[in-house]
């Protein structure tokens, strides 16, 4: 269902016009600095926030804010799935694009979202201390910075 | 109005998104995302949870046809749609590095599902890459799975009557499958 052209446009950081394979995100330094920079900002904006993932569409991580890596890959994985997931959902009901995805569970909740104009998602476990509404609006605080910082470091 | 769960597992870039495509009466749903693992398989996207798409099979038999994603860092999936599955087409590309290694990997994944089905191997891409021949794999299958019956076709994922065969070959022996149990059941 969906067309190559409907998909978020990649925007490396590292790319260069004549280059034909640019660095993947997941794989390009600066984007990863970039991930690292906004991840530490978002811990101090949300006291609640357990882990957050930077991933890339198809499942890789960029950067996470805890330590256990074989964790964080997963997570990667799965937020990729539920991301497309969704997108199927939304075009197949004809509603326009996921703007958000939310999981809410007993203990607490996953929200994730698109990095604007990226092909990256963020991921991000808070625990039931927080209200949905403020990690909705700090979460997409942290993805819109991301964007801009890439944008910013590429320019 | 019986319905089988078919599963399409097998290396990115084995062509699973388009045999479904192939064969599915409805629209198929996709999940993909743009591809950044080039090095792994040169194709602009790949799937990151599920196709869907359905055949209707006879007067009413409905066959769902799910599409794994190919990469093990999904096998969260894998093992999702397996429990639901009665049936598996595991397409190996023959272009791929070692398509024998990657035949070994899968039937050791989802080998379990000729117990409560049946399984086909489709070996695509035998335009681009010769061999190894057809005969390599029906070898390897015998090693593996030795006494089991497990067709093995060439086939090219964007020819919907050669998916067909495939998929046919693999609804007679999960149907043979039943048969079998029911009747061992009687006999019990």
């Amino acid at each position: 269902m969906n067309d190559l052209a409907n998909l978020p446009h990649v925007q490396f950081s590292g790319q260069q016009a004549s280059s034909p394979q640019p660095l993947s995100p997941h794989k390009d330094p600066h984007v990863i600095a970039c991930a690292n920079e906004v991840l530490s900002g978002f811990a101090d904006l949300c006291r609640s926030l357990h882990h957050a993932t930077i991933l890339t569409d198809d499942g890789f991580e960029v950067a996470s804010l805890a330590d256990d890596v074989r964790q964080n890959g997963r997570v990667a994985s799965m937020a990729s799935s539920m991301q497309a997931l969704g997108d199927a959902v939304a075009k197949d009901l004809r509603i326009g694009a996921t703007e958000y995805i939310i999981i809410a569970a007993t203990t607490g909740y996953v929200i994730q979202m698109r990095v604007p104009d990226n092909s990256m998602v963020l991921a991000a476990h808070f625990d039931a201390a927080e209200t949905v509404g403020k990690a909705l609006s700090v979460a997409r605080l942290v993805a819109t910075n991301m964007r801009t910082l890439i944008s910013s470091e590429a320019a | 109005m019986t319905e089988h769960v078919i599963l399409f597992a097998g290396p990115m870039g084995a062509g699973k998104t388009t045999a479904i495509e192939s064969l599915s009466e409805i629209e198929t749903i996709r999940t993909e995302a743009i591809n950044t693992d080039r090095e792994t398989a040169d194709k602009d996207t790949t799937t990151v949870a599920l196709d869907y798409g359905e055949i209707t099979v006879g007067d009413e038999d409905k066959v769902r046809l799910y599409g794994l994603p190919g990469q093990r860092r999904f096998d969260f999936m894998w093992t999702i749609l397996n429990e639901r599955a009665v049936g598996l087409v595991l397409l190996v590309n023959n272009d791929a590095a070692d398509p024998i290694k990657d035949l070994d990997e899968f039937l050791e994944e989802f080998g379990e599902l000729h117990e409560k089905g049946g399984i086909v191997v489709c070996v695509t891409r035998t335009d681009v890459a010769p061999i190894p021949r057809i005969d390599k794999y029906a070898e390897r299958v015998r090693e593996l799975m030795p006494g089991r019956m497990i067709p093995v076709f060439t086939a090219d994922a964007r020819n919907s009557d050669q998916m067909r065969t495939c998929l046919m070959s693999l609804i007679a022996n999960i149907e043979m499958t039943a048969m079998i149990a029911a009747s061992e059941e009687r006999a019990a």
